[in-house]
């Protein structure tokens, strides 16, 4: 595993978020996504599956884990500190109503702890909660998130990043186009779902994102 | 592990589980199982650890279902794990040998799988008709219970449609301990019938 400082100072600057659609029977596309990202690029992958019990997400962190990933890439598992663990991943990525990051470092100093953040009280907790990234969105439209209210929008991802020192990840209805705008307004990378879901042209997205972003 | 014959409540997902644990520790359970599904890691947390506060002041254990890394965080005595839950032995590594590690089976088969890969008990049920969890398989009834007590040698801990009728056929089938949810959080008294679901139990020893 890699130090502390060594992972913290270089987080990779795209964030891959899993499906939501795995299932017991089912659990290629992670996996596919994985064996198939770009040698010359590292990435962030959260794993993210509500629908699988303690013991699927555990056996498909352990298929995730035994995968050889470029260099630097990062495995995190969504809230669960204990599947993270079981399974050797880097991190964990803690939801705003998760138990907090402060309460869970202790039992592993070594590993990554992400925060959700969608509001400027919420970014105090996580700084305070000693937060290692954040994520940030829905910054655009996306059709999951609708239900929660309109996008949070670019200028209001300007106004967190310019608040904190943290690297921000921008989510929600990212595209190739629109990723760009996000680092222009201060954005330490993008994180995105369906963006990675077009199977057939999966490793151009992510290498044309790349040198879209031009971090 | 408590000396047997022990109660434990587990908290109902319908109710706070802090004055259902308070109210069940002062009737004498000696065991209070953290049990809500739907509650955020935050909020799950926070119960945890006032729990076994509580439970540190009736000497009695807290227990976990599901989330290792609840109990991890907030130090309480052990996880209750399902067979849909982390596998014990990915379990036990991070919570080590001084925690207790229950599991659920509704088999025999899967209790001694249990026991061999290093359980602390055996939550063994249903062995009654039970309307707090949906169950789709029939219930196994005190016979199974039996042949489940003389082919294990840990504790077994009987749950599943348990009343203040039926607790002591358990104890007298060889169970250490019965677990309840309703019996205790759906009663007028709580405290009472915890009290009296306890002294049913012990009786059945004399």
């Amino acid at each position: 595993m890699n130090s502390n400082r060594t992972t913290k100072t270089f987080l990779p600057r795209i964030y891959l978020i899993s499906s939501g659609e795995e299932s017991a029977d089912n659990n290629k596309l992670l996996l596919n996504q994985l064996a198939r990202l770009p040698r010359s690029l590292s990435c962030m992958v959260q794993i993210r599956e509500k629908k699988l019990s303690a013991k699927e997400l555990l056996s498909l962190a352990l298929k995730a884990k035994a995968i050889e990933l470029p260099e630097g890439t990062l495995l995190l598992m969504n809230e669960r500190l204990d599947i993270a663990l079981a399974a050797g991943l880097d991190g964990v990525h803690l939801p705003e109503n998760a138990c907090s990051a402060n309460r869970l470092r202790p039992l592993a100093p070594q590993l990554i702890y992400g925060c959700s953040v969608h509001s400027l009280s919420a970014l105090r907790i996580a700084e305070e909660a000693g937060a290692d990234y954040l994520l940030f969105g829905p910054v655009f439209d996306t059709p999951s998130k609708r239900v929660y209210g309109a996008p949070q929008g670019l200028k209001k991802l300007g106004a967190l990043c310019q608040q904190t020192s943290l690297p921000v990840f921008a989510l929600g209805g990212i595209t190739l186009k629109n990723a760009p705008l996000c680092m222009a307004k201060g954005a330490y990378g993008i994180a995105a779902l369906s963006l990675f879901q077009e199977s057939c042209r999966f490793v151009d997205i992510i290498e044309e994102l790349y040198f879209n972003m031009n971090p | 592990m408590p000396s047997s014959p022990f109660l434990c409540v587990i908290t109902d997902e319908t109710l706070c589980p802090l004055s259902l644990a308070e109210k069940s520790l002062k009737g004498g359970a000696a065991m209070i199982q953290l049990r809500h599904k739907h509650a955020s890691g935050s909020q799950l947390f926070l119960w945890a650890v006032e729990i076994l506060k509580l439970c540190r002041q009736y000497q009695a254990l807290c227990i976990i279902n599901d989330r290792v890394d609840i109990a991890m965080a907030s130090r309480a005595d052990g996880v209750h794990l399902g067979q849909q839950d982390m596998p014990i032995e990915a379990a036990r590594k991070l919570l080590g040998h001084d925690r207790i590690i229950g599991i659920t089976a509704s088999s025999l088969k899967e209790a001694l799988q249990a026991q061999k890969d290093g359980a602390d008990y055996i939550g063994f049920g249903h062995i009654f008709p039970t309307s707090s969890k949906k169950k789709e398989s029939a219930p196994l009834g005190t016979e199974t219970l039996r042949q489940a007590a003389t082919n294990l040698s840990l504790p077994i801990v009987a749950i599943g449609g348990i009343s203040h009728e039926n607790a002591a056929s358990l104890i007298s089938s060889g169970a250490s301990a019965v677990a309840v949810i309703s019996a205790v959080s759906r009663a007028t008294d709580p405290t009472l019938a915890t009290r009296n679901l306890l002294c049913t139990i012990q009786k059945s020893l004399s």
